[in-house]
């Protein structure tokens, strides 16, 4: 799926949070680095129409975040950087189909479709439990479950291994190697991004290297050695 | 904290479909309006008591949940004794207790999900007269029995907070930080919201 930045710029408040930038995204593992206050949640959100454009557009697939808001929000699941905010229901089975409401499916297509995310991302034995109950990787996997229960084409990961202990990050790692969708992942932890296809790395709004994750962390490094 | 309103449990409250309570809930309201006799009202709130606890819920927890209410239902009780006389002021106090148990218990068995649905369901037919948004409502609906008891337990960690570092416990002092904290939550629940394409 093809996601492009024509000339897109974002301000807050007078601040130019993200100055004008024209990329396109296509590869199947991206990774978005770079310090706190970088620009890269607000880059990210830009795709899923979170944030608007102030200047410029972004498409996904050809549909523009702004005209065809809805369709191009369907094209792309965002996970939120904690993934506690996205979940709106209590009972995981429960907010894992609160992404399906309202889109016209009748109650068995909601059941079975709810089922076979849960079984995808083995926590089917989980269905039943509380959100505040689950550990932190069973919480990261229900939020993504969560998302890909609508069936985008791309996932956005805003820092899926933060506050992770070891074992539940590798098992989110291993998790988004194994993802089918177009996966962009914004992070800290730079291991992550091994075997990624291409890294941005973002500095004061702006796109301050876009290469392979080797070139990329290395020229982070120079960055925050400053 | 996720947590709502709801309660696990297998009792016959929680096995009855949602619509029966809701629509039970509503005949009984009425039913209580109907009935002037402190004696019939006595016997429908010990029912109402039963029925809540009959849900599984913990004592303790019980109470917590109704007892603001029922404090002000003694209020408005004490009211009608001092303007109007003691069988008023009883018939009210049993009336309204009766309804915020019957009330609780509803709430006490039924998922946040099932309130939605049932709503959504109820409204579509003003919803094709171009009167509602049903999803809207049933989503706002679900969001206060989710987010009462969140608001509940800020007010306890703020007061917390207050005590920890020796500051008086002020209601200003707190009501403040937890209007700005509720505030902040609602943009990110709002983000949320969007983010998984519920409102369309």
């Amino acid at each position: 799926m093809d996601i492009v930045f024509s000339d897109a710029s974002v301000s807050f408040a007078g601040r130019q949070a993200i100055h004008p930038v024209s990329v396109a995204l296509t590869e199947r593992r991206i990774g978005i680095i770079g310090l706190n206050g970088s620009g890269k949640t607000t880059f990210a959100r830009m795709i899923n129409a979170l944030v608007r454009p102030t200047a410029g557009r972004v498409t996904i697939g050809g549909l523009d975040t702004v005209t065809d808001e809805e369709a191009a929000r369907g094209r792309a699941g965002f996970i939120f950087q904690n993934p506690q905010h996205q979940m709106i229901l209590p009972v995981l089975a429960e907010d894992i189909a609160f992404g399906l409401k309202n889109r016209g499916l009748s109650k068995e297509e909601v059941a079975q479709r709810t089922e076979a995310v849960l079984e995808r991302f083995a926590i089917a034995h989980l269905a039943k439990r509380r959100i505040h109950e689950l550990s932190g990787g069973e919480t990261q996997l229900a939020a993504i479950a969560s998302v890909l229960v609508t069936r985008p084409d791309i996932l956005i990961l805003d820092e899926p291994t933060n506050q992770l202990d070891l074992k539940n990050r590798s098992l989110i790692e291993q998790t988004i190697a194994a993802l089918p969708e177009q996966a962009i992942v914004i992070t800290h932890d730079l291991p992550l991004l091994d075997g990624f296809d291409r890294v941005l790395l973002f500095h004061e709004g702006r796109i301050a290297a876009d290469g392979t994750p080797a070139d990329a962390i290395r020229i982070y490094r120079e960055i925050a050695a400053c | 904290m996720l947590t709502g309103l709801d309660i696990e449990g297998d009792t016959p409250l929680h096995r009855a479909p949602a619509r029966a309570k809701l629509v039970g809930l509503f005949v009984a309201a009425v039913g209580l309006f109907l009935v002037s006799s402190p004696f019939l009202l006595g016997a429908a709130a010990i029912v109402a008591a039963g029925l809540y606890a009959s849900t599984g819920i913990a004592p303790r927890e019980a109470i917590r949940r109704v007892r603001f209410v029922l404090i002000t239902v003694l209020l408005v009780a004490a009211a009608n004794y001092l303007f109007h006389s003691a069988a008023d002021a009883l018939a009210v106090l049993f009336r309204l207790s009766a309804l915020v148990l019957l009330a609780a218990a509803v709430t006490a068995t039924t998922t946040i999900s099932a309130f939605m649905d049932e709503i959504t369901l109820m409204l579509r037919p003003l919803e094709r007269f171009g009167l509602v948004r049903a999803a809207d409502v049933s989503l706002a609906v679900g969001l206060v029995l989710r987010f009462a008891p969140e608001i509940l337990a800020r007010y306890a960690d703020i007061r917390e907070a207050h005590r920890a570092r020796g500051l008086p416990v002020r209601p200003l002092g707190v009501l403040v930080p937890l209007v700005i904290l509720t505030l902040r939550d609602a943009d990110t629940i709002a983000l949320a919201i969007d983010a998984r394409g519920f409102r369309r």
